[in-house]
């Protein structure tokens, strides 16, 4: 008994202020993911990574929109968001105290505008990657030729592209130089 | 030289095998340095089962079924064996259960400790374990519909899924009053309890004659999302949740499982962080189970005191891992976070603390009077009983049985440590808390060591190739006994199965044998003693069998009658 006394009376007290003074927080603590559009490309790497598919994207093509979406509600604070995204974008807070009146307050979505395709002219890609993509792939081009050429391709729809692929090799007249070798 | 030592690891063990039964084993599959597949004839498999168990040293592990129809054509049941005498190692015994005709011989008459996962096999896969005597469902609800098994690939597809449940209440509650009553439901689904199961005690007078319990009313059908719905690499986080206690053990067993699998080899520094945070794991579980202990047998003092202390362990994960509970740091191949030179010395300085606060808590506890009283010769669970069900952590180690799975079958960072395996004879509850009282002195030590003895390097790999179809075991110690994962690959980069067996799995086929012949007052205490997440006796039925009378009362009606043991409430 008199051990247990004189352990009462060392361990004094135990009990915090919160919720009436702040929380004494680790800093390397896995709180609310931020996310800031003006950083984001909208790239899908955070959506792809997400374990519980609280991250996710829709895209428009009418209205030439992708919207970028994060469910706190289910959010596992796991950070991979945080590991994949290459700009930045995305990063984990301190915060905790996430509760809402409404469901949907747990929802935050960003919006951003699609690029046209330089060929035919119909949304694409978030322009935002467009452009990420050709400052990348010019960056390393040998000559101001091979970048405004990488540019133009980068600006270029995944459809246009095959279309070119085929068309290319056919203007060489690699079939027409085989049928005349074959004689 | 000894020959022996040339064989590979379990060899002994196929061979005796092969030598007892030979014609039984049609193929041998390696997954691991020490983990052996024997595939044998349907109609030996319970022979070859209960010889490896009984003979050779084993003990049942886990039971898992698979859906390898698209493989080729088969269900596939696998009886994962402990081999902890001499050679030690995990030998899997694999039969094929042909499609057309779903039934196998069961094991459970020779070995009762298979009876769990056997029940669970005819739930979920709808194979029939032909002899076993045990005919109710396990995981199903009562209303569930007939011959729909939610593990087969073809079952629960979203657009042909019948509702599956009835929005009745089959079940029929006594109620003796005779005048007009409210009815408050209250559990199965209790607001604190975060594993519901609901108990029926037969007793006479105030002394159990016998009990009977169910599970799962919760279950959450984790392994069918990991399967549908999850990437295996995502599977991690998902394992993180398994158990609100002890979910990083899972996460490691389940990470470790793939690794296995695919021949990942995990950096040094990455084992030995694991190794740490699941030592981390265990010194905040052991200390609230010690608090809890002490809560029913009334000393809420000392239920105080330890809580408190727990706290430096809750902040110490918060610390190491950015969460107090779910640590999510691992992946395939690794961990995620590095322990820094700064969080090294504060962790360093945390523990040494903890170790001299459990020092003092702990001498308190046992000079307390009626505290011994209250846990000794309590809840006996007999060494034999243990022997025939397998099962695992401080309550099998507490009746003398040197089963860690961090020492017989040492995985990653444990391989770099020595380790002691704490055992204790007297079998009862007290028993079991003085293992769990060394234990966690040997956590701090053990910390500690790891922390001094770890070379820099890297902490995570990425240098393998996904392949579909391989299998393999994954094991941890958890604070409650070996967690063992079995998981095997598919195709699409999701997994074709993950089984995952809890540690407290385990553990409650014995707790009938250890509730007989106690009062109805030891029961929580009794439960609590094997540690389950959280004492989930929300709510007991209570039949006299001399009378012939029902009675049900409400969870914090035993738990107050446990601690004051007065105003019985079967009066």
């Amino acid at each position: 008994m008199f051990k247990l006394i004189k352990e009462i009376f060392r361990s004094g007290e135990a009990t915090v202020k919160y919720p009436f003074a702040p929380l004494p927080m680790e800093k390397d603590l896995r709180g609310k993911p931020e996310h800031t559009p003006e950083q984001c490309i909208a790239c899908a790497a955070c959506t792809i990574a997400c374990p519980p598919n609280a991250i996710g994207m829709t895209t428009d093509v009418e209205a030439a929109t992708r919207t970028w979406s994060i469910d706190y509600g289910r959010c596992v604070f796991c950070g991979r968001c945080e590991e994949v995204c290459p700009t930045d974008a995305i990063r984990l807070s301190q915060e905790f105290e996430l509760a809402v009146a409404k469901r949907e307050d747990l929802v935050m979505k960003a919006v951003f505008r699609l690029a046209r395709c330089e060929a035919c002219d119909t949304p694409f890609a978030v322009a935002k990657e467009v452009a990420y993509v050709q400052e990348v792939v010019a960056a390393s081009a040998p000559t101001p030729d091979e970048a405004e050429q990488r540019r133009r391709l980068a600006a270029t729809c995944p459809a246009c592209k095959r279309a070119h692929d085929v068309r290319q090799p056919a203007a060489f007249g690699v079939a027409r130089r085989l049928e005349e070798t074959r004689r | 030289m000894n020959v022996m030592t040339q064989l590979p690891v379990g060899a002994t063990h196929v061979a005796a095998l092969r030598a007892e039964m030979p014609h039984a084993v049609l193929e041998e599959r390696r997954q691991t340095a020490d983990q052996i597949t024997v595939t044998v004839k349907l109609e030996s498999l319970p022979e070859a089962v209960a010889y490896l168990y009984y003979r050779r040293g084993g003990w049942l592990s886990v039971v898992v079924g698979n859906d390898e129809r698209s493989i080729d054509g088969t269900f596939g049941v696998y009886y994962v064996l402990s081999m902890e005498e001499e050679d030690r190692c995990y030998l899997v015994v694999h039969a094929k259960v042909p499609e057309g005709k779903e039934e196998f011989p069961s094991v459970t008459p020779k070995v009762p400790a298979c009876v769990w996962g056997e029940r669970e096999i005819r739930d979920m896969y709808g194979l029939v374990p032909v002899g076993l005597p045990d005919a109710r469902r396990l995981v199903l609800p009562d209303d569930w519909p007939e011959g729909l098994h939610p593990l087969r690939k073809d079952a629960m597809d979203h657009r042909f899924r019948p509702a599956p449940t009835a929005d009745d209440e089959t079940y029929s509650f006594v109620n003796d009053s005779d005048r007009e009553t409210t009815v408050v439901p209250l559990g199965p689904l209790h607001i604190t309890s975060d594993e519901p199961g609901h108990f029926r005690l037969f007793v006479d007078g105030e002394d159990i004659v016998d009990a009977d319990y169910r599970m799962f009313y919760v279950h959450r059908g984790m392994e069918k999302v990991a399967e549908t719905r999850m990437g295996y690499d995502e599977v991690t986080f998902l394992a993180d949740r398994v158990c609100g206690i002890c979910g990083y053990a899972h996460s490691v067993a389940y990470a470790t499982s793939v690794e296995n699998a695919l021949g990942i080899d995990v950096p040094i520094r990455g084992q030995a962080i694991r190794a740490i945070l699941l030592e981390v794991e265990r010194l905040h579980s052991h200390l609230l189970n010690l608090g809890l202990a002490c809560h029913f047998v009334g000393f809420d003092t000392g239920f105080m005191q330890f809580f408190r202390i727990r706290e430096k362990s809750m902040m110490l994960a918060e610390m190491l891992t950015g969460n107090r509970k779910t640590y999510a740091i691992n992946l395939i191949g690794g961990v995620r976070r590095d322990i820094l030179g700064e969080q090294s010395s504060r962790t360093l300085a945390t523990v040494r603390e903890l170790r001299d606060d459990v020092t003092r808590l702990v001498d308190m506890l046992v000079s307390t009077a009626n505290v011994e009283g209250r846990v000794k010769g309590v809840g006996i669970l007999d060494p034999q009983i243990a022997r025939d069900y397998s099962p695992v952590g401080p309550l099998v180690r507490g009746s003398g049985h040197r089963r860690d799975t961090r020492v017989l079958h040492a995985f990653q960072g444990y391989r770099l440590t020595g380790l002691d395996i704490n055992t204790g004879d007297g079998c009862d509850v007290l028993s079991r808390t003085l293992v769990r009282v060394n234990e966690v002195f040997d956590s701090i030590s053990l910390i500690e060591a790891l922390l001094a003895d770890t070379p820099a390097g890297p902490i995570l790999t990425e240098d393998f190739t996904y392949v579909p179809y391989k299998f393999a075991l994954g094991f941890t110690e958890a604070p409650r006994g070996e967690d063992i994962h079995w998981s095997m690959t598919g195709d699409n980069q999701k997994l074709h199965r993950w089984r995952c067996r809890a540690s407290t799995y385990a553990n409650w086929p014995v707790l009938r044998y250890m509730l007989r012949g106690n009062t109805v007052s030891d029961a929580p205490l009794i439960v609590a003693s094997i540690d389950p997440c959280y004492s989930c006796t929300d709510r007991v039925t209570v039949v006299d069998v001399k009378k012939a009378t029902q009675k049900t009362v409400p969870y914090k009606e035993m738990e107050r009658y446990c601690r004051d043991r007065t105003a019985s409430p079967l009066k």
